[in-house]
Formats: structure tokens, sequence, C-alpha cells
């Protein structure tokens, strides 16, 4: 089964654009409510939750396209990180109780893709190839 | 920055682990209620609940081990496009709507698993080790 192995760089990248899409989505749902307002968020906005949807859209955008991956996933690993701990650990130990585990994949996904680069399909690819 | 490329195959390990954890709390919770019982289901689990509750449990378990990392993360990215589209996706167009991106980043996590294999620390590379 080795002979999947020649996939894995694109298949990765296809994971990155998944998540990054996916995460997207959590930021305009606090900033522009869109497609429908975060449940249970007050209006206006904490500035926490500013900043939290301002990572969630540009940090999203950057990642789907490839562009500086490393870096952005770095520093979106450390807000789920945040996320998880502020929000949702101190209601419950277990992720099943305190609704954290898409956090948690969120920030582990970033983080392996912080060492595994951004794949193939990506413009950190393109740019490094052109060099 | 290419340096961190040493360290993929661990945190791929790291990455699996975690993930294979919580997903075997997903099964836990639809067939012992621990830690607690699944929000919404019948006390009675439904079968597809049943199957779904075991491929979780006992996927889950070889997945954080690390054996038969590749075939295992096959099936259980089947059964999470299968939760998806059946259990989400008819509810809304949109995943944070329709409370399936939880689904969907364990499909596409494990779907890569099937790719890049189980990392440097597995089941899988420990008797692939010996067996040469």
């Amino acid at each position: 089964m080795g002979n999947l192995n020649v996939w894995a760089p694109r298949v990765l990248s296809l994971l990155r654009i998944v998540a990054a899409l996916l995460f997207i989505e959590h930021g305009t749902m606090k900033l522009i409510h869109f497609p429908i307002p975060q449940p249970g968020v007050p209006s206006p906005l904490p500035t926490l939750m500013v900043v939290a949807a301002c990572l969630e859209i540009g940090g999203g955008v950057l990642l789907a396209l490839g562009l500086f991956a490393r870096p952005v996933a770095f520093i979106l690993a450390g807000e789920m990180a945040v996320a998880y701990f502020t929000a949702h650990f101190p209601q419950s130990p277990w992720p099943g109780v305190n609704q954290g585990g898409e956090a948690i994949l969120y920030c582990w996904v970033f983080f392996y893709l912080v060492f595994a680069g951004g794949g193939a399909w990506s413009l950190d690819a393109m740019m490094a190839k052109r060099r | 920055m290419e340096s961190l490329n040493a360290w993929a195959p661990r945190v791929l390990s790291l990455l699996r682990i975690v993930v294979a954890l919580l997903f075997i709390e997903n099964g836990t919770v639809k067939l012992f209620h621990f830690p607690v019982g699944e929000t919404g289901a019948p006390a009675v689990l439904p079968t597809i609940d049943l199957i779904a509750g075991w491929l979780e449990f006992g996927g889950g378990i070889l997945l954080a081990m690390g054996l038969w990392t590749r075939p295992v993360a096959f099936i259980l990215s089947g059964e999470m496009a299968v939760a998806y589209f059946m259990d989400h996706f008819p509810q809304s167009f949109w995943p944070i709507v329709n409370g399936g991106d939880n689904a969907i980043l364990y499909c596409w996590v494990f779907f890569f698993l099937m790719f890049a294999g189980p990392g440097a620390w597995g089941l899988d590379e420990v008797l692939r080790k010996k067996t040469r």
C-alpha cells in the first residue's frame, strides 16, 4: 500500500482546503452573520470575538490558497488552543461534553500543517517552483 | 522552514492519536453513554447507530494504536461521509447550520491518513521494521 504515499501531498492539500473553508465559515458567522448568526453570542461582538473572527476569515483565506501556510497554520493552531481552553475546557474535561472536539480537531490539523506545509497544490508550492 | 519537515511524520502520529481518541469518545457516547448519553438519541439504539458506534469505538482504538492504519482510515472516512450526507446535509447546505463540520473534518483527516499512513509512531511502523 506504499504507492498510496505518492498521493499524500495532493490529499494533504485537499484536507487543507476543506478545513480552511469550514474555518472561514466560523469567521463569517461571527462577523457578518453568514450563513446564520452564531447562536448565543452577544451583539455587539466582544473584542476577543472580533479578533477571533478576523483570524478565522483572514487566516482561513490564506490557508485555503496555501499562501504562507506554515506561519498562518501556526497562528491558527494557537487561536484554537486558546479557544478550547477559554471557552470549552472550563465546562468539562471531556470534549464530548464541553463541545470542544471541533476546536481540538482544527488545532491539531493546523499544527500538523505547520510541519507538513501546504502540500502539492498551494501558492507556496508554486512560488517554490518558480525560484 | 523546510527543516520543520523532519518532524512531520511524528506530528502526523500525534494528529492521528488525538483524532482517534476524540473519535472513540463519539462511539462510547453512543454505546455506553460515557461520558454522557448522546443528546436526542432514542433509548434503544437503532441498528445503524449501533454499527456506527462500534466502528467509532473499534476503529478508533485501531487508529489510536496505528494498527492497519490505512484500511481502517478508509472505512472510517467512508463512515463519516455517510454520516454527513445522511444526518447533516439534508438539514442545510451550510456545514455550520447543519452541524456537520465535525463529520467533514473527521472524513478528510481519515482520508488523508489513508494516503499518508500512520506516521512515525504506530504499530504499523513497529511491525514493518520487525518483518524486514
